[in-house]
């Protein structure tokens, strides 16, 4: 039974691991702390494992279990931002372009999502994931009207740091 | 058009995880070992129990001699075992605490489990400045109010000072110790549980600040 579940779960997780990546990258801001946080998030992942019931997808439990991961649990914290560099410059007057590559893009999304706070972070994150309203509540416990205002602050935050 | 729509775009088109991890190191990273804050709270707490615990057995006799001529061995006895089973108690709060903290609960359930152990982590500093406080008072009781234990226990090589002079020696070195263990021990916590706590607070400052707006 045991080894049953472990497979699935290996299984099931090596598919959707990007999701867990993109968390690491939305949270780390470079590679030692990503490679922390994926294991974090992997060990959480397997310990809760046994109480995912299946009722709902393995991606949208993942969300939740990865996301609460990276607030709650201890992460080596990179407090660079306050030096901004040359090239975090240069990205952000380039974004501003329209014309612009999508590439540089993200780079300037992802700078400016490394600025926000802990929960405005996970917001973007389950934003730019298209999630619904209704499972960003749930992962979040507040209601949907709620997390729409939240929604709204939080992408008001992210365009004035993009665009300031 | 929302600005942010065209960020969108370049983030639901960005590459893939370069190093992706096979099920085989999936299986490794699952079974290692977790560092999670309410995990090391728990531990430290297991450590600082047996440090506590050691001491007593490395403190020589003679320390002990101090209470036996003021005859407080009764008491302290009676003191220590109560303490070890306050102890006790914190431990098995640290530990269920740990075991309640489910990753799959809802963030803010987690901030409130969260929540409550930051609590139980400033009760049990408290306890602890608190004992030593405690103490130390029924000590000075104790030693006060027996002019002639006071002038043994202060001066065993019987100099020629007066009584008066005793007692504000006495208090003025029992208030300044008082003040430096008190200070250290705080430090101490501080330190110890304050960077475990730091990340934690903050992220539950932000979610109840976001809770408010409600």
């Amino acid at each position: 039974m045991q080894k049953d579940l472990e497979i699935k779960f290996l299984s099931d997780f090596e598919t959707n691991q990007n999701i867990a990546h993109k968390i690491c990258r939305v949270y780390t801001t470079n590679r030692d702390a990503h490679n922390d946080l994926f294991q974090e998030i992997t060990i959480q992942l397997w310990k809760n494992y046994p109480k995912f019931r299946g009722d709902a997808k393995f991606s949208t439990w993942m969300y939740r279990v990865a996301l609460n991961t990276a607030i709650s649990l201890y992460r080596k914290s990179t407090r660079t931002v306050k030096t901004q560099d040359i090239s975090d410059f240069a990205y952000k007057i380039k974004a501003t372009d329209y014309d612009d590559t999508e590439e540089k893009q993200l780079g300037a999304l992802y700078k400016a999502i490394h600025r926000l706070n802990d929960i405005d972070k996970a917001l973007i994150f389950l934003y730019l994931e298209d999630k619904p309203y209704k499972e960003i509540s749930e992962t979040l416990g507040i209601t949907s009207v709620n997390a729409r205002v939240k929604m709204n602050r939080a992408k008001e935050k992210l365009k004035n740091i993009l665009n300031p | 058009m929302d600005v942010l729509e065209n960020y969108k775009k370049a983030w639901v088109n960005q590459p893939e995880e370069q190093s992706k991890h096979s099920t085989k190191e999936i299986y490794k990273l699952a079974h290692s070992k977790s560092s999670s804050i309410v995990k090391w709270i728990f531990i430290i707490g297991i450590l600082e129990f047996l440090f506590w615990g050691a001491l007593s057995f490395v403190v020589p006799d003679s320390f002990y001699k101090v209470y036996e001529e003021l005859n407080l061995t009764g008491f302290l006895k009676i003191f220590t075992v109560l303490h070890y089973i306050i102890i006790t108690i914190f431990l098995y709060l640290f530990y269920n605490n740990h075991q309640r903290v489910s990753l799959t609960d809802s963030t803010r359930k987690l901030m409130k489990n969260i929540l409550r152990i930051r609590k139980t982590v400033k009760y049990y500093v408290f306890y602890n400045l608190a004992t030593v406080f405690l103490v130390s008072i029924v000590l000075n009781v104790v030693l006060f109010s027996d002019s002639e234990k006071l002038m043994q226990t202060m001066n065993p090589n019987n100099l020629a000072i007066d009584m008066s002079q005793i007692i504000t020696i006495t208090i003025v070195s029992q208030v300044i110790a008082l003040i430096i263990i008190l200070v250290l021990l705080w430090l101490f916590y501080k330190l110890v549980y304050g960077i475990l706590l730091r990340k934690l607070n903050k992220n539950y400052k932000e979610l109840a600040r976001l809770d408010a707006l409600n």
